[in-house]
């Protein structure tokens, strides 16, 4: 049934009239206000370096809302033209260029600039950026040498502007539980006294490229590069970077410090060029530390190898006397595991601190399907003991956070947090600067072939 | 002179313990294996029954030739038989045709077992098998029976 209808006065359809008049005109403004409300948020950035890693991290920021790519820069044409359709395919107007001074100074709307170039660039190019008056998240290693290193920490110290490095390991939720709720909160590994950490890779083809895609050799001079397989190559080359150990052993002995809160005092290492004909760097290397804690030392050890996957992949293992953690970005070789002498774990799991393992290790019996769920079976006998020194085996236990995200999704949030909100960064450039100078040691202590050892005073840039 | 020798061959009262543990034996496992059909996170229901039968029915119709309504038909019987015939062997009632139904109910879910390719399973339920076959073999020393069978 329809409500009666009242007739509408002449005067109501002038009131009406003029109220709508009033909306109307004011519209424009209204919606422009809302517009100038999302864009206060918008935040405009550039991307330097569109190599592996720079499209690895052009894919991360792409998912995350409210960022503009505004410019991308390459010194290779191949590269920037993917970079440039990349961010056309997702709405972003975003011009090409090769230098990257054309970039800072053709863009004053610039909030931030993602630096992804080779090490030896990540100085000279953040230094600028930030005198530039921009905020920049920067890719690992720091830098190949030292002195870069704190030049870029100087530089950030004195424009006031942001720096975060690309450890992105210090922001993956599951690093950040483990560290803070597992081991600080519950202290689930009592005493850390033991920290191993490996990357073990297979061997691998050295880049090429796609032909009549090469840079002139003048150009390539002209920007630090000896020739086209040194450019597509550059990691393996001592004029350009730390080798392995800065690749990829600077993510995981980053979280060494980083889970610790501490700096190494010595550091042994030993590698050698010793299967590849066409790199500079070590292939092969085995690296020793001392880290000095409040609780004690703890004795650390990290190889990279590149010639061979067997052996587990890769994961950082913290080892204490109650318990130990094994965790990488890859979520199958994480796991947590409570000495047989260490208290019962149960109350953390009801916490959900810490979870019973569903599948693999640890795990019950898996009930097929036409089983009845539920049903406690008897355990699998464990391996004989074979010697009387042997101690009994380790629980095994699960980490109940995953990372749902690309794994430098969180790390490039943070940043994009800090430059809008003043969120404190995971991976400010002090801290970086401590990981750059262990890192460095360890080529160090491999060229000089004996123990290096760090004084309080090298950490501080 | 000749001696006779002492008589090696069980006695009458032997072999109606020997047959009495082995009803004891079977007609408990019968019982509580129809029981614990009802049973999930420690209460028992009628609803649990059918949760866990339709489970099952399903689970080896996924993983076999058997059609779906002969599993869920087997299944949804088989912890009522099982209950039954179960309290029959414990109390004796018609313990010869008791057993042979039980074999029959053994043999039905090993069938079931086969057809998924679960040999540790089969395997099991054989060892019923042939407990009941032997049992079989030793009913006519039955005692101690509600509802005896009549012997030969």
């Amino acid at each position: 049934m329809s409500a009666p209808s009242t007739p509408l006065t002449r005067r109501d359809f002038l009131a009406n009239s003029a109220k709508l008049g009033a909306f109307v005109a004011a519209a424009p403004y209204i919606a422009r206000g809302a517009d100038a409300a999302a864009k206060t948020d918008q935040l405009n950035v550039a991307l330097i370096g569109c190599g592996e890693q720079g499209a690895v991290l052009l894919n991360a920021a792409l998912k995350i809302p409210n960022i503009r790519f505004k410019a991308i820069c390459d010194i290779w044409p191949y590269r920037r033209t993917y970079g440039e359709r990349l961010l056309k395919k997702f709405g972003h107007d975003a011009k090409p260029y090769e230098d990257y001074r054309e970039v800072l100074s053709s863009h004053p709307e610039l909030d931030a600039v993602i630096i992804a170039t080779p090490d030896f660039k990540h100085s000279e190019h953040t230094v600028a950026a930030l005198k530039a008056g921009k905020h920049v998240y920067c890719e690992k290693l720091m830098s190949n040498t030292v002195e870069g290193a704190r030049a870029m920490v100087l530089a950030a110290r004195e424009t006031k502007k942001l720096l975060q490095l690309g450890h992105q390991r210090r922001s993956n939720p599951r690093y950040l539980h483990a560290r803070d709720k597992i081991v600080r909160d519950a202290k689930l590994l009592g005493r850390v006294t033991n920290i191993s950490g490996q990357w073990h890779r297979a061997v691998t083809d050295d880049f090429g490229f796609p032909v009549g895609q090469g840079i002139a050799e003048a150009k390539l001079n002209q920007y630090g590069f000896a020739n086209m397989h040194e450019f597509r190559n550059w990691r393996w080359f001592k004029r350009y970077a730390g080798g392995p150990m800065s690749d990829l052993g600077a993510h995981q002995i980053d979280v060494y410090n980083w889970m610790l809160g501490a700096n190494p005092r010595l550091c042994l290492a030993s590698g050698g060029v010793d299967y590849y004909k066409t790199h500079e760097w070590y292939d092969n290397a085995i690296a020793v530390f001392e880290y000095p804690t409040q609780e004690g030392i703890v004795r650390a050890t990290y190889e990279v190898l590149t010639t061979t996957s067997a052996g587990g992949g890769y994961h950082e293992y913290f080892m204490g006397d109650l318990g130990a953690l094994k965790i990488s970005e890859n979520p199958k070789y994480t796991k947590l595991y409570r000495e047989a002498r260490a208290p019962e774990w149960d109350e953390f799991a009801k916490k959900g601190i810490i979870a019973s393992p569903l599948s693999g290790e640890g795990a019950p019996a898996p009930v097929k399907p036409w089983e009845k769920q539920g049903v406690k079976k008897l355990a699998a006998p464990s391996n004989a003991t074979v010697d009387v020194r042997e101690t009994a085996a380790l629980s095994a236990w699960e980490i109940p956070v995953t990372l749902d995200k690309a794994i430098h999704q969180p790390h490039l949030e943070n940043f994009f947090d800090a430059v809008r909100n003043g969120t404190p960064l995971n991976c400010p450039g002090e801290s970086a600067f401590a990981t750059a100078v262990t890192i460095l040691k360890i080529n160090e202590s491999i060229a000089a072939q004996k123990a290096l050892t760090f004084a309080p005073g090298d950490f501080t840039a | 002179m000749s001696e006779t020798p002492a008589s090696t061959s069980p006695s009458r009262c032997e072999y109606s313990a020997a047959f009495l543990l082995l009803r004891l034996f079977l007609g408990l496992r019968t019982f509580l294996a129809g029981l614990e059909k009802f049973e999930s996170k420690g209460t028992y229901s009628f609803a649990n029954y059918y949760a866990n039968m339709g489970r099952m029915a399903s689970g080896i119709t996924g993983a076999s030739f058997l059609p779906l309504w002969a599993t869920k038909n087997f299944a949804h019987s088989i912890g009522y038989l099982l209950l039954v015939l179960g309290a029959a062997l414990l109390l004796g009632l018609k313990t010869r045709a008791t057993l042979v139904l039980t074999g029959l109910v053994y043999v039905g879910l090993s069938f079931g077992l086969m057809a998924v390719q679960e040999s540790e399973g089969v395997a099991w339920l054989g060892i019923h098998v042939i407990m009941i076959a032997g049992a079989l073999v030793l009913v006519r020393h039955d005692r101690f029976a509600l509802w005896p069978t009549k012997h030969d």
